[in-house]
């Protein structure tokens, strides 16, 4: 009987603060993207006018955790299938803030725009009971600026 | 540098659009109905086979598990209420007419627990703090060939068989998952097995009470013990065997309803319980 209500308290913390955490980072997203709108970033790996410009490379990196009530909801989705939408809100912001990241860097040494672009994704903790505890993703590309 | 343009993009485009709640409430309600309605089925069919489980089979099996039983007595009060209790269910197992392949063992624990058990293999164990509780031989007769009537019903087996494919399921189940996942699929996957007991109590309280009649000729204080138990139930905690029992108000009022329909109690005296059966 403690240990569900042990659970059921888990359960409901972990709902409040996941939430709450969210929908304030999709706030600071979209806030910073305005910010930033004026670099421009491709996944094109040529780069135009490549002889009048200067380049150099820029990332950005975010690990995000998952809270447990998400574990719980997809450990269910686990047992039927479907659309995991808690996790995919959790990878749409990892994604958006390691470009945020990687904009800022860019931002930070001058540049007007990125080039080859990449993502790449990994979960952390993956050893513990095939569970995703947290993801990393990685943005990378090549800012360049006038010569 | 060419000209290129960079549109805003709309937001929500990359997540579906459902509330997590929502998406919760959904999976739980779901996979609960799902997990209840295989479990209920399964616990079904495995206790209907387990009912064909040859009696001396059971016996074997009980055999092998049977380490928690209690010692046998040695003080010499507790050899002679032993074979009280042992003379005793022989006169009640041959009113019920049991097989002869069906031998019952009574075995006696001078603890103070309030309660009688049957378990695999025709296993009886009374303790002592039952026996305290009782008026007569006529109640303790009741409780005795209730616990017959399980063994002689394949309640046991049919129970362990209920309870070992259920564990079985849920644990192949709860593989999937992580630790939270495995506690709350367990606790689901009980409910049915709890329920699942009061039809069989009832029926043996219906045989124990025929057996009852057929022994003594009247069944006056077979409710003596569940009036003792509402009684200290009302006054204090309640024992946590009468969680699978059915309500005892219940049981009370069908053992009257029974007594009303035969012979009247008042015509013979309860036989007493002897001396030495209770504790000092």
């Amino acid at each position: 009987m403690y240990d569900l209500i042990f659970f059921l308290v888990l359960l409901l913390l972990g709902y409040v603060f996941g939430q709450r955490a969210e929908k304030r980072h999709f706030r600071s997203i979209i806030e910073r993207e305005k910010q930033l709108r004026d670099i421009l970033v491709f996944s094109e790996r040529r780069i135009p006018d490549e002889d009048k410009l200067d380049g150099t490379l820029v990332c950005g990196s975010v690990v995000v955790s998952v809270d447990f009530f998400k574990r719980f909801v997809a450990n269910l989705r686990n047992l039927v299938g479907g659309r995991v939408s808690a996790y995919e809100s959790l990878l749409e912001r990892a994604r958006r803030e390691a470009i945020l990241r990687m904009k800022e860097e860019a931002r930070r040494s001058g540049a007007i725009s990125v080039w080859n672009t990449r993502l790449e994704t990994s979960s952390i903790y993956k050893g513990a009971q095939q569970s995703i505890g947290a993801v990393e993703v990685l943005a990378y590309g090549t800012a360049v600026k006038p010569r | 540098m060419a000209e290129y343009e960079n549109p805003v993009i709309p937001e929500g485009i990359n997540v579906s659009p459902t509330h997590p709640l929502k998406d919760f409430a959904l999976l739980v309600a779901g996979i609960s109905a799902l997990i209840i309605v295989t479990v209920l089925a399964l616990s079904l069919l495995a206790g209907q086979l387990a009912r064909h489980i040859p009696f001396a089979q059971e016996r074997a099996l009980s055999a092998s598990l049977g380490r928690w039983l209690p010692e046998p007595p040695d003080s010499a009060v507790d050899q002679k209420r032993q074979q009280y209790l042992q003379t005793l269910t022989d006169r009640l197992a041959s009113a019920m007419k049991l097989p002869p392949d069906m031998p019952i063992t009574v075995h006696y624990s001078s603890s103070k627990t309030v309660n009688a058990m049957a378990t695999l293999g025709g296993h009886v164990v009374v303790f002592q703090g039952l026996i305290d509780t009782l008026p007569s031989e006529n109640a303790l007769a009741m409780v005795l060939a209730h616990e017959i009537a399980h063994v002689r019903h394949r309640d046991p087996v049919v129970a362990m068989g209920r309870g070992f494919a259920v564990m079985l399921a849920l644990s192949s189940l709860a593989g999937f998952g992580d630790g939270a996942l495995q506690q709350w699929l367990g606790g689901v996957g009980m409910l049915p097995i709890l329920s699942f007991s009061r039809s069989q109590e009832e029926a043996a309280d219906s045989s124990a009470l025929q057996a009852v009649l057929d022994l003594y000729g009247h069944v006056g204080d077979a409710a003596a013990f569940f009036e003792a138990v509402a009684e200290r139930q009302s006054a204090a905690h309640s024992p946590t065997m009468f969680n699978t029992h059915p309500d005892v108000e219940q049981r009370i009022a069908r053992i009257r309803d029974f007594s009303a329909r035969h012979v009247k109690p008042e015509q013979t005296p309860a036989t007493p319980l002897p001396a030495f059966m209770k504790a000092a």
